[in-house]
């Protein structure tokens, strides 16, 4: 086929352009991810007793989640464009993973130094960044395939991006289910899990997101 | 693009027809169209020399995404650096692709001339069509059949079969890439008249696709 019969079929009553085409894409696949988490995180472990929601611990963990789910869900939808500014959704990502680490090591400082191996490790730390990895799964999916019917151009970025949103969103159920209380286990084991969702999404986005 | 030529002129041309096209100027998108589709041929000669032969194929690869990632575009940016961040894209996906099939099929100017067959006749030429296209996935058949070969508008073909014409496009335009590939990868004794090469000068856009 000619170029210019090629043109004039992609042009022929093309129509306008359409509109918030990453949101549109993007959305529904986030609130997926998190239902699946929550749905998984209620029916394999179980949710936390209703007086627990009464400390700050499980709101900690949520407003983290939350928090980088906005840093990251505006970087990965940047990153699902050809061209981005990128800056302000890097700087949020990295407030928001900041944040939490002041917070979790004023706590440390703050604990008797007999207690502190425990608020670093807690009962749960071998199992909770695989949990949380696990949980993550299907918002990853779902990010992938979203991002591939867009146009990220920097594969490996955008994947990494997509990784840690879908972590963030996995986060969110697990935050209904994981019994630690201290803010220090959830700066270091909540963010290592995020982080390797992250790296498996950094892993695939070079094979996954060809367009 | 725009990196050495600093093509500024380029992107005052482009933008105004561009954000015209984006609202549903329909003959400002064909005239984008056809700019963007000159920038993106020097663009890719100059960054493929040895290749000359696929610079067409990833032109219209890359007009393809472009059609198809209109909506991925902000308007905080040049039109002529998010046209540049898919070309190079779709160039870097062309140097993989070729990386893992490199040696696998032949060059046309390789070819021996004398195992070529003579020109075409017409009653072999439609037989093998018909072989080449029941080889392809039926959506794209028929979409090729139903544009290409009964001469329906990509409109009427949407509504023929039921899908989206943005998919017909896709679908006339994957399948007849596909075709083209098919020929290539033929061996002689099956594809005979189809695969000699046209005589006289080359089809400046390259090899096989001008019997499309």
């Amino acid at each position: 086929m000619h170029t210019e019969q090629l043109i004039d079929m992609l042009a022929r009553d093309a129509g306008p352009a359409p509109r918030a085409v990453v949101a549109r894409r993007l959305l529904p696949v986030m609130l997926m991810g998190v239902l699946c988490s929550v749905v998984l995180a209620l029916w394999l472990i179980g949710p936390l007793p209703a007086e627990s929601f009464q400390t700050p611990a499980p709101w900690v963990k949520l407003a983290y989640a939350a928090a980088l789910a906005v840093g990251a869900g505006l970087l990965t939808s940047r990153l699902a464009r050809p061209v981005a500014e990128l800056f302000t959704p890097r700087l949020l990502v990295g407030l928001a993973v900041g944040a939490m680490a002041l917070i979790g090591a004023a706590t440390l400082f703050l604990t008797p130094a007999q207690e502190r191996v425990d608020a670093v490790f807690g009962q749960t730390w071998l199992t909770c960044p695989w949990t949380l990895l696990g949980f993550s799964l299907p918002a990853l999916a779902g990010i992938l395939w979203a991002m591939r019917g867009l146009a990220p151009t920097r594969p490996r970025q955008a994947g990494w991006a997509g990784g840690l949103l879908a972590g963030a969103l996995g986060a969110m159920g697990y935050a209904l289910s994981c019994p630690e209380s201290s803010p220090t286990f959830v700066a270091i084991w909540h963010t290592a899990g995020m982080a390797m969702t992250a790296y498996i999404g950094r892993l695939l986005g070079p094979i996954v997101l060809r367009w | 693009m725009n990196e050495e030529h600093a093509s500024s002129d380029v992107e005052n041309r482009l933008r105004p027809l561009w954000m015209a096209a984006q609202s549903g100027d329909e003959r400002a998108y064909r005239q984008t169209l056809a700019l963007m589709a000159t920038r993106l041929r020097s663009f890719f000669r100059r960054r493929m020399p040895t290749l000359l032969d696929d610079v067409e194929d990833l032109v219209q690869e890359t007009l393809l995404a472009v059609h198809l990632q209109r909506g991925t575009y902000d308007p905080a940016f040049p039109v002529s650096a998010w046209l540049t961040a898919i070309a190079r894209h779709k160039l870097v996906d062309l140097f993989r692709r070729r990386d893992r099939k490199e040696g696998l099929h032949d060059e046309y100017d390789d070819v021996d001339e004398a195992e070529l067959a003579g020109e075409p006749a017409e009653p072999h030429a439609r037989r093998d069509l018909a072989v080449l296209l029941r080889a392809l996935p039926e959506t794209q058949r028929r979409a090729i059949e139903l544009t290409k070969l009964e001469g329906l508008s990509v409109a009427e073909a949407a509504a023929r079969t039921g899908a989206s014409v943005a998919s017909i496009k896709v679908l006339v335009h994957r399948g007849l890439k596909r075709l083209v590939e098919q020929v290539k990868k033929a061996p002689p004794e099956t594809l005979a008249p189809l695969a000699s090469p046209p005589r006289g000068p080359r089809n400046a856009r390259g090899g096989p696709s001008c019997f499309l």
